[in-house]
């Protein structure tokens, strides 16, 4: 029974079977001035009642009007706010946070309602913004551990092969070598991808000279391994961010790289960094199919990308260009904010 | 017979210095905190003509203590081992009075690497996918005092340049095109203990992990490098 009464009025969005409260109220209101006109005629003046039905009538008719005029008003006053967080309510999402109903100032009921709504979802976009902090980082350390393990067992062991089959080649006869030159060339191979997973896995480069010979390097194996030439634009020097923007910037131009590669069908795609004082614009563009035309919801990547951006107080859009085909993601990150957050 | 077996296996196990009598044999150390790599690099060096692996070493303290006591003539040494790591050891060798030449064989050898390299004063920088007979020909090399440090990309030499206090920029410039030390000293008149002194400076903005951490501050080092991860950026606590 309350289940059905809970999904009534979300089911029939906003019209569920009751009356709105100013109805009710003026109805009421109404019912009450009538009856009391008519309590006044026909108990005071019974026989009056013919000579004063004109004149009554155009009272009431007055009073009634006003009646309604004053109670639309102040219905109106009191459910306006609620009608405004109903809507709210029913499409507020954390995932574009920043959504509040406006004016909502505790001078009524209602408006305090508002306004312990707005800062129920202040501090809900607070705690995501901080749980979404914490997965991110437990994944970045996990990234770290791989890529360390990777290196300190599986690359160190390659090593020691390489080794040992150099060692093996000089003592062995000649008719072995061709195989053991081929196993020599695995070997090595195996190496070279495990310090490309490492290094994917966990950005030296970044740490090391910074995010844009990180974004330049990141670029760059795009066009060796993925056959994607990335023409790159970077503005430098790239001002300081801090190392978590820095890192969300890399990520993302990361992952939309690997889009491309994926998704796009295009074998070039422009990376560009510009910044002026207040805000840093990071674009990635391709000449590819472009997006699907609707209905793709967004894949883990993208919505990583927007959790990502969230957190550093930066917008993300990711749309067709305005000039001819394929797609264009763009971060832009105000570096005041960047600043205080990193 | 049995006898016989056994001494033959041991000989072979053991080092025979009375063959090693010649002027041209070539002393080696061996520093690699990966016992596998260490094997392979021993086995592999040891039966080359004329090398003879001195000493095989754990960490960098143990391996600057042991060059101290030892005739070592190139030390081939992992950029990243416990504790200090390949640079730092580089520094100290390239200080003892008669220094061996060192080579700097690491899986992360790129051109960043490479110019701390220079900077430190090793003499040839290798990545661990080499081939054996490429890691033997490089010992050749800078035994006859040749350099094999990759060529440092212009952009790249820029932005390290920048890192450092101008009046350190020149010696930088010079220490990375391989210009030789005494000459540097000469030409900028002092000592060579001071050039070795602004080159320590010099590595300690340059290099990507900084290499003065001692084997205790291990767990402190790894920290730096997780740096990565978002966190209250601490004020570069390794630079002090
Ligand atoms: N550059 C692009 N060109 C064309 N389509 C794209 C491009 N980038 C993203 N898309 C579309 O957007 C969708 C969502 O991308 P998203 O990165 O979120 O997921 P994914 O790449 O499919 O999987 P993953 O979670 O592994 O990244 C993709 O499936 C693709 O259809
Ligand atoms: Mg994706």
């Amino acid at each position: 029974m309350s289940s059905s009464a809970d999904e009534a009025p979300r089911r029939r969005a906003g019209r569920g079977r009751y009356r709105p409260l100013l109805q009710r109220v003026v109805a009421a209101n109404a019912a009450l001035l009538v009856a009391a006109c008519l309590l006044t005629v026909l108990v005071l003046a019974p026989r009056k009642f013919s000579t004063v039905a004109v004149d009554e009538a155009i009272v009431l008719l007055v009073a009634l009007a006003l009646v309604a005029l004053i109670n639309v008003f102040l219905v109106h006053r009191f459910v306006a706010p609620l009608q405004k967080l109903n809507a709210l309510a029913r499409r507020v999402d954390l995932a574009s946070p920043g959504q509040r109903i406006p004016d909502a100032r505790p001078i009524s009921e209602a408006g305090e309602l508002a306004a312990t709504f707005n800062d129920m979802l202040a501090r809900l976009e607070r705690e995501q913004r901080e749980v979404s902090r914490r997965v991110l980082a437990a994944h970045e350390s996990e990234r770290l551990r791989v890529a360390q393990e990777l290196h300190d067992e599986v690359g160190q062991t390659l090593t020691a092969v390489l080794l040992q089959l150099s060692r093996a080649q000089e003592r062995l006869p000649r008719e072995l070598s061709g195989e053991l030159r081929e196993a020599q060339a695995a070997a090595r191979a195996s190496l070279e991808d495990v310090r490309r997973i490492a290094t994917d896995l966990r950005p030296e480069t970044l740490n090391d000279l910074g995010l844009a010979s990180a974004l330049a390097a990141l670029s760059d194996g795009f066009g060796r391994r993925a056959g994607v030439r990335v023409e790159r634009q970077i503005a430098t020097p790239i001002p300081a961010l801090g190392s978590e923007a820095e890192l969300a910037v890399y990520r993302i131009a990361q992952e939309a790289l690997t889009n491309v590669a994926r998704h796009a069908g295009s074998d070039s795609a422009e990376l560009t960094v510009s910044s002026d004082p207040d805000l840093l614009t990071l674009t990635i563009r391709d000449h590819g199919r472009g997006l699907p035309n609707r209905g793709a919801a967004d894949g883990n990547g993208v919505r990583g990308m927007r959790e990502r951006a969230g957190l550093i107080g930066a917008k993300l859009t990711i749309e067709p260009p305005l000039h001819g085909a394929g797609t264009e993601l763009r971060l832009e990150l105000p570096l005041d904010g960047a600043r205080c957050s990193g | 017979m049995l006898t016989g077996g056994r001494d033959a296996k041991r000989g072979s196990e053991d080092r025979t210095p009375g063959t090693d009598a010649s002027a041209k044999q070539v002393r080696l150390m061996i520093v690699d905190d990966h016992p596998a790599v260490r094997l392979g690099l021993q086995q592999l060096l040891d039966c080359q003509p004329n090398f003879s692996v001195a000493a095989v070493c754990i960490d960098a303290e143990g391996a600057a203590a042991r060059a101290e006591a030892e005739r070592i003539d190139v030390a081939v040494v992992d950029y990243q081992l416990g504790g200090r790591n390949g640079l730092w050891l580089c520094r100290q060798l390239r200080r003892l009075p008669d220094p061996p030449h060192v080579i700097i064989f690491s899986a992360f050898a790129n051109d960043h690497l490479a110019a701390c390299c220079a900077v430190a004063g090793a003499g040839a920088v290798l990545n661990k996918g080499v081939l054996g007979s490429e890691l033997c020909d490089a010992v050749r090399s800078v035994v006859r005092g040749r350099r094999l440090l990759p060529r440092v990309s212009q952009p790249l030499a820029d932005m390290l340049r920048r890192r450092l206090p101008e009046r350190e920029q020149m010696l930088f410039g010079m220490l990375l095109a391989g210009i030789p030390r005494v000459e540097i000293a000469r030409t900028l008149a002092m000592s060579a203990r001071e050039l070795n002194c602004r080159a320590d400076a010099m590595l300690r903005d340059l290099e990507p992990l900084p290499g003065e951490a001692s084997a205790s501050d291990r767990p402190q080092r790894r920290l730096d490098r997780e740096r990565l991860i978002p966190r209250p950026r601490p004020a570069s606590p390794l630079r002090g």
